[in-house]
């Protein structure tokens, strides 16, 4: 009981330690930009230690407002067989790429989509007129209409946080810390050292979108569309959400 | 290697089927409206009849289009923004400024057209006389209709561009980014505009002739239809373009696109062999299947486009749904569509409609009591 007690402490001690050091990587950041240093956000998700619980899904949809049926990031789950190999069950984070070269932005046809200092990509939901050409034009299905405001909404990186030198919602409520955050631009940062210390992977390379959203240990099936069954789709029209059984189980 | 998505995301189609209406009816429009060139700017008198029917179908499927299309906006009071914060880089901002452009020009040359006898049924003494008078603005003269009629030409072409480019360039959907697609609703326009025509021809003019002349153009852009049809998948088979290999592979292995290539290629057969074979005695059926061959590809463009999950597995569904934005959308267009041809032809003397002259044109010789 003892040795229980001792070892959950120590796990919350190390939780919290944990998340200081995050929110103080991004409060790092912002100190950085008020240094006259821009930075340019990034992410790099270790796939090695994403467990597919989906908190990150339900802490953006918490954070944002992302209404029923939409996702601005979700965890999609395959299982693979290789030949002679037991089923691997296989994550993959999915949510804006935040490109530097973003298809979305040049067909907006009012200019509502842009690329922010940061480089996140936005969009301005005042100005938006939902005509979803931009929603057609990404790659990563990474945008949809909100039938709430009837604009093109996405991931922002948590803009609001970010800009308040906390991490995005994703990133933070991470369990595994698969999902990690900072200025690509500092070598300092995390993110910037996991880039220089790992193999990386950036999802649709053949795209040419120079996406801000790295993986480790992307297996290359997985990196465009993935050409396998989908367990369960709904009827796009109507019943838009997460699919397959664990999903569908929740009413999704 | 086997893969099963376990979890992953559906997206709503974001161009609903109103998006379909709209890009079905402009290029119906605007290829309309080249076939009434012709007649109304070459002066070839013997075009007439088919002119008038062109001229007819290129109105109102012109104005319903652009209402279609704004139904598709999310955020439908905003359409002013197109005008004032036009993206230069985008071809849907271009369009904004091109379809009232090509829509205005239009209607300014059907009324050029119709003037003269606008003025003659002004001129006669009945009870609406005076609307007609007011209509023809005191006048009879439409010389100014050939320079109208060129510029509206130009708005078409950019019209027939854009609408093109704008699906062409999305890279991210490969059944779209293809260079063969812009020509694909070109010509599908044409079997479009064809069929209604022959619709319009066998319901108020029934003048064999015309039907023959008809069905013998529906024919040839249906032959178009096929030979493009066939380029596009003998590239995606050859291997010789990545984008269209790609796209032959994200639907080549669902049972649904197989029976929609199955539908689509028999459909174009049919029309054909029933245009070539008899073409005086099968306008409203040849009509009909044209006007459906131009829908269904779009539909299938459109709404089977948005169904190929860009990172996912499998096909989503594109279903019809039975809402305003689906199966009421499509017969609410319609219904618009039905209501301007009853407006054209009982208010607007169409069937007088003459090739415009430099000056004054002779009054048409149906009386006013024929309205």
């Amino acid at each position: 009981m003892e040795m229980n007690r001792r070892g959950f402490l120590g796990a919350v001690g190390r939780v919290s330690i944990g998340a200081a050091a995050s929110v103080a990587g991004a409060g790092h950041a912002a100190e950085a930009a008020a240094g006259g240093h821009i930075p340019h956000w990034g992410m790099v998700v270790d796939l090695r230690k994403c467990i597919g619980c989906q908190a990150c899904t339900v802490a953006c949809i918490m954070e944002n407002d992302v209404p029923e049926g939409a996702f601005r990031t979700h965890v999609s789950v395959y299982e693979l067989v290789m030949d002679g190999q037991d089923p691997a069950m296989v994550m993959l984070p999915r949510l804006c790429n935040h490109c530097d070269n973003p298809p979305c932005v040049p067909v907006c046809p009012v200019e509502a989509t842009f690329k922010a200092e940061n480089g996140e990509v936005l969009v301005d939901a005042s100005r938006c007129v939902g005509c979803a050409y931009c929603v057609q034009a990404c790659p990563y299905d990474a945008r949809f209409i909100n039938h709430q405001t009837q604009t093109a909404d996405k991931c922002t990186f948590c803009y609001q946080r970010t800009q308040a030198g906390l991490l995005p919602a994703c990133v933070e409520t991470c369990v595994g810390g698969a999902r990690n955050f900072g200025d690509l631009t500092d070598p300092d940062s995390e993110v910037a050292k996991m880039l220089s210390e790992n193999e990386v992977s950036v999802l649709r390379p053949e795209m040419h979108t120079n996406p801000n959203v790295y993986y480790i240990g992307l297996q290359d099936v997985l990196a465009g569309r993935v050409a396998g069954e989908a367990a369960f789709h709904p009827a796009v029209l109507t019943e838009p959400g997460l699919t397959g059984a664990d999903a569908h189980g929740e009413g999704a | 290697m086997e893969i099963q998505e376990l979890v992953g995301a559906v997206h709503h189609v974001a161009w609903l089927p109103w998006a379909v209406q709209y890009f079905f009816l402009i290029a119906i429009s605007t290829t309309a409206f080249l076939l009434a060139l012709p007649a109304f700017l070459l002066g070839r008198e013997a075009a007439l009849p088919r002119a008038r029917l062109a001229l007819m179908t290129a109105v109102t499927t012109g104005i319903t289009a652009p209402i279609a299309l704004l139904a598709d906006l999310h955020q439908p009071g905003r359409f002013w923004e197109f005008f004032v914060y036009t993206n230069a880089s985008s071809w849907m901002a271009w369009g904004a400024w091109f379809v009232p452009a090509y829509v205005g020009l239009l209607v300014l040359f059907a009324w050029a057209v119709h003037r003269p006898a606008f003025h003659a049924c002004g001129q006669e003494d009945w009870r609406f006389a005076w609307i007609f008078r007011w209509l023809s603005l005191g006048g009879s003269a439409n010389g100014f209709a050939r320079p109208l009629g060129y510029a509206a030409l130009f708005a078409a072409i950019l019209v027939l561009s854009y609408t093109g480019a704008e699906v062409y360039v999305v890279k991210a959907r490969p059944l779209w980014n293809t260079p063969f697609l812009p020509w694909q609703f070109v010509a599908t326009g044409f079997v479009g505009a064809l069929g209604v025509m022959l619709v319009l021809e066998r319901v108020l003019s029934r003048d064999g002739g015309t039907e023959a002349q008809l069905n013998r153009r529906l024919a040839l852009w249906l032959g178009v239809v096929a030979v493009l049809g066939a380029a596009w998948y003998g590239v995606a088979l050859s291997g010789i373009s990545p984008r269209h290999t790609e796209a032959l592979a994200s639907v080549a292995g669902f049972p649904v696109w197989h029976v929609l290539a199955i539908w689509g290629a028999g459909t174009v057969a049919i029309t054909f062999l029933l245009a070539l074979l008899a073409p005086r005695n099968s306008g409203w059926v040849t009509g009909l299947l044209a006007i459906h061959a131009a829908w269904m590809f779009r539909w299938t463009v459109f709404m089977g486009g948005q169904a190929v999950p860009k990172v996912g597995s499998g096909l989503y569904d594109a279903l019809l749904p039975a809402g305003i934005a689906g199966l009421m959308g499509v017969i609410g267009t319609f219904g618009l569509w039905l209501f301007l041809v009853i407006a054209y032809t009982t208010f607007i003397p169409w069937s007088e409609a003459g090739v415009p002259t430099a000056g004054k044109t002779a009054a048409p010789s149906r009386p006013a009591s024929q309205f």
